[in-house]
């Protein structure tokens, strides 16, 4: 691997992200099963590096999951996006960012549309009007979460307490970065490296210590594939796509995998639990499986938020040997509690894959 | 050139993303779905080229275009810059405009994703919500799923969200003008009107396979046939 | 006939005839070439397709009688204006020459093969071009191969790809890698050579013979498809993605070694005269002469001339040819 070649091609992919004043949307996955990843996003930003982040709670979801399941027509989602810009001109932003890739994806689509077809942007122009009476400006810069944090690493890594590092080798931890398609598949020059050899990522890893390795199916989606996972009939094409990606991982032993995809960490975290029930098999060599993390989360597990803070226990692989690895500090009694220390029932624990 | 053919090229996507197939392969070859289903995005694209109406009609017919996962790693490679993946959205859209989902299998399979998402943004405002995301139709997320499911509002408080409350925050209860005005995007952009005609596709198609409509939506949900694969 | 300067600018192959044919009929031809070395990309080939002939006995025929040709080398050219008699060409050495007429035979650029990302040149040790096998089979030393029991070629590298900005066809690249397969399966006669192709350009006399004789005599393996991501596995092989379009099955297979046939796309200074000169260009960056068909080597202004692969790839004969017949038009241009 020539490295310096990979840094020729970051170069021509850069991106340009303001550093502040940015009208925030959620994302109904990560809100759904990473939740604490967008406190602790906005917790970095709002507190920890003083910036501006406005959330309305008129924002709703922008409609991506149902428009790739076709479940609303292309005007549809395209009102939606409207509405939301709309949200964001009346609090008088024109920097947007978003917490999902899915989002991110049809954003950057939609506003290529517009600009292609105006006919179309004037049609959707109209009917916001009718349904709504809003109108709307489109972003000046739209930005995709990680991208503010890939802006941030080096402040993020001055104020970090920990570095992805073996606290017992002092080698750099093993990382493998996984992208969202949607985040520079369809347009390879609105992603941060480009679609081969995404950077956003990697700049974190490395700004924090870490070593991203590469691997033949890094590129590989993770399987999500819509419907062919919310129908449970089509759940084989799901789980097969995110084994493909562990089968070929698994030589390169890594030490954990960092996606910016809110849907991406759910399926890579959780077929490792389905397919140790099935077959038997867990990856990563001690019977527990690769822990996966969100991006939020591997900002605050350097910066020394504690693990259940920032929603560490509602993985199902067990993160504890990749804290003990790095040298964080945990108290494992406190993992399965409720608010201001509220025992809650512990989960029950799989047969086939450890998961403490 | 005939009607169907038409209709589709009215599409969005077909006129910014069918440009002209030159048949490469570049786009099989990183397609997930062509290696685990018996589907070629090349062969869908060369189908649509053609502009032969009988065999569109019989593409728009079948299981196979339900079988792209959207992921859009075609779109990235293609030589001509056309994007299999979205002609296939619009292959779909027509798909459910014309009816024709309900007579392949996995078409079949629209009605209990639009109940489930359309539901979700009209009565929620999001596309996934917990309150309707139940462990009973996902063992997959596991036992920390049934675990979050089970202990939802004090794992959610204990984690900083703002779970179905006002304001701003995680899962916040979006305010009901919000979601009204979703209701009425969807009203003005046609998205009614398709939710409508997927569920009367749907209910004569259940009548004429001799199901009432919880067992036709069960079977939906839950039935994987043969031949999907390659064997 | 007056002994009259005639510049001429790019001392490739097609400069190095277009001069030779002039001075033959009594011109004095100045040439001027920017790298320290006439010959152009010729100085890099080892054997010429169809017949394998050697690259470097054409070179030194080429260059073998050049009196009468004044040849400058490390020159390059700071300006060329129009004047009253003709054209004055301002050369950075200091040199300025006045020419009745200007003859462009700037030649080509070969597609910077770290562009098709997804191949990763220069990221995977193994990935190696055209250009560079072509320098292996001069001087045998290349540490990125390694006794390869596996070898690939990749057609249309940069060539009919709108992702990377180039709609057309680079023509010779399709018999090049036919030729570099064969050799190099001579070199490592256990090896398997697979060429995956879109559709092969055998168009010249004797091409479809070196077709036939890959297949039958190296039992080279050609798979149409086109070459979609390349990755390297732990052991540093290479595995390449791309459909069997023919049997309509996708296909990864590992490989030791990858060829990119990378094409032939404008030289660097073919924008750049361009605009100097007001010369057009087409949409894939060549230059455009006045007429296809009749005039391939005329531009608009009479004594402003345009040879060989400047104007688009072509074969090293048809390049040669072009240059006699430029050198006729030009005579008949003075001669008036």
């Amino acid at each position: 691997m020539i490295y310096q070649g990979k840094q020729k091609i970051w170069a021509d992919y850069q991106k340009e992200i303001p550093d502040d004043h940015w009208f925030y949307v959620r994302s109904c996955i990560r809100q759904n099963f990473f939740p604490a990843s967008e406190v602790t996003m906005l917790k970095i930003f709002r507190e920890m590096l003083g910036k501006d982040m406005y959330e309305t709670p008129h924002h709703t979801t922008c409609g991506g999951i149902a428009y790739h399941n076709e479940c609303i027509p292309q005007e549809t989602q395209m009102a939606i996006i409207a509405r939301q810009f709309a949200l964001m001109t009346e609090a008088g932003y024109e920097n947007y960012t978003c917490s999902c890739i899915t989002s991110f994806g049809l954003y950057c689509e939609t506003i290529e549309t517009w600009h292609e077809m105006p006919e179309v942007l004037e049609r959707t122009r109209e009917n916001l009007w009718k349904a709504c009476r809003r109108e709307f400006n489109i972003p000046k810069y739209l930005a995709h979460t990680s991208d503010l944090v890939f802006k941030f690493r080096k402040e993020i890594g001055a104020l970090a307490k920990y570095r992805l590092v073996n606290k017992d080798t002092g080698e750099p931890l093993r990382v493998v970065e996984h992208i969202g398609c949607h985040y520079a598949k369809m347009f390879p020059s609105k992603g941060v490296g480009g679609a081969e050899y995404p950077y956003v990522l990697v700049g974190m890893a490395e700004e924090w210590g870490g070593n991203v390795i590469d691997y033949p199916e890094r590129r590989h989606c993770c399987g999500f594939g819509f419907r062919q996972y919310l129908v449970r009939a089509n759940r084989g094409y799901s789980v097969s796509n995110t084994h493909k990606k562990f089968e070929s991982m698994e030589p390169f032993h890594p030490d954990f995998i960092v996606t910016n995809c809110p849907g991406c960490p759910y399926f890579l975290d959780r077929w490792q639990y389905v397919i140790a029930e099935q077959t038997g098999k867990t990856y990563g060599g001690n019977g527990q499986g690769i822990p996966v993390l969100t991006y939020e989360e591997m900002a605050g597990l350097v910066l020394g938020l504690d693990p259940w803070d920032i929603g560490m226990q509602v993985h199902q692989i067990a993160v504890e040997p990749l804290l003990d690895k790095i040298g964080i500090e945990y108290d494992e009694s406190k993992k399965y509690e409720g608010t201001g220390g509220k025992p809650l029932p512990e989960p029950e624990f799989p047969a086939a894959i450890r998961c403490c | 050139m005939g009607k169907l053919y038409d209709r589709l090229a009215r599409d969005i996507r077909i006129k910014e993303w069918l440009k002209a197939c030159m048949n490469c392969g570049v786009c099989v070859s990183v397609c997930p779905a062509a290696e685990f289903y018996n589907y070629s995005p090349k062969n869908i694209v060369n189908i649509v080229q053609s502009q032969d109406d009988e065999q569109i009609e019989a593409l728009l017919k079948s299981d196979t275009i339900w079988y792209c996962g959207e992921c859009m790693s075609c779109m990235t490679r293609c030589p001509r810059k056309n994007a299999a993946g979205q002609i296939i959205m619009a292959l779909r859209s027509l798909s459910i405009e014309m009816g024709y989902f309900a007579e392949s299998e996995k078409g079949r399979q629209q009605l209990v994703l639009q109940r489930a998402l359309c539901g979700n943004i009209l009565n929620y405002g999001y596309c996934i919500y917990p309150r309707t995301f139940n462990y009973e139709d996902h063992p997959e997320s596991g036992t920390i799923g049934k675990w979050l499911g089970n202990n939802l509002e004090e794992v959610h408080s204990r984690l900083g969200s703002n779970l179905e409350h006002d304001g701003p925050g995680v899962l916040r209860k979006i305010p009901k003008e919000s979601l009204d005005e979703l209701k009425s995007i969807f009203d003005v952009t046609g998205a009614t009107a398709r939710m409508e005609k997927v569920e009367e596709v749907s209910r004569r198609k259940a009548e004429e396979m001799g199901l009432d409509m919880d067992e036709y939506s069960k079977r939906a949900f839950t039935y994987a046939g043969k031949g999907h694969t390659h064997e | 006939m007056a002994k009259d300067n005639v510049v001429v600018i790019g001392g490739g192959p097609c400069g190095i005839e277009v001069s030779r044919n002039l001075r033959d009929m009594g011109y004095t031809p100045i040439l001027l070439e920017q790298q320290s070395e006439l010959g152009g990309h010729l100085r890099q080939w080892d054997r010429l397709f169809p017949e394998g002939v050697d690259a470097r006995k054409v070179l030194k025929e080429l260059t073998s009688d050049l009196r009468g040709v004044k040849w400058f080398t490390d020159a390059t050219i700071d300006s060329i204006k129009k004047s009253r008699k003709g054209y004055t060409v301002n050369v950075d050495s200091g040199m300025t020459f006045e020419s009745k007429a200007v003859i462009l035979t700037t030649g080509f650029k070969l597609f910077p093969a770290e562009k098709k990302e997804e191949y990763g040149y220069n990221i995977y040790e193994r990935v190696i071009t055209n250009a560079d096998l072509e320098e292996y089979f001069r001087t045998r030393k290349d540490s990125r191969i390694q006794d390869p029991k596996t070898i690939g070629f990749v057609h249309c590298v940069g060539s009919r790809d709108e992702k990377a900005c180039n709609r057309q066809c680079s023509k010779v690249c399709c018999a090049t890698a036919v030729k570099q397969a064969s050799e190099i399966k001579e070199l490592f006669p256990e090896a398997t050579v697979y060429c995956f192709y879109m559709d092969l350009r055998m168009f010249g006399r004797s091409y479809e013979d070196m077709y036939l004789n890959a297949q039958k005599k190296y039992g080279v393996r050609f798979i149409r498809g086109r070459v979609s991501e390349v990755s390297e596995d732990i052991d540093g092989k290479l595995f390449v993605k791309a459909e069997d379009t023919l049997l309509g099955k996708p296909m990864k297979m590992k490989m030791d070694l990858l060829v990119l046939m990378t094409g032939i796309i404008p030289g660097e200074s073919t924008a750049q005269y361009s605009e100097m000169l007001g010369i057009e260009r087409g949409e894939d960056g060549f230059f455009a002469p006045k007429d296809t068909i009749l005039e391939p080597c005329r531009t608009k202004d009479a004594g402003l001339f345009i040879a060989g692969t400047c104007t688009g790839p072509k074969t090293l004969p048809e390049t040669l040819s072009e240059a006699r017949a430029t050198a006729i038009q030009v005579h008949n241009f003075l001669s008036k």
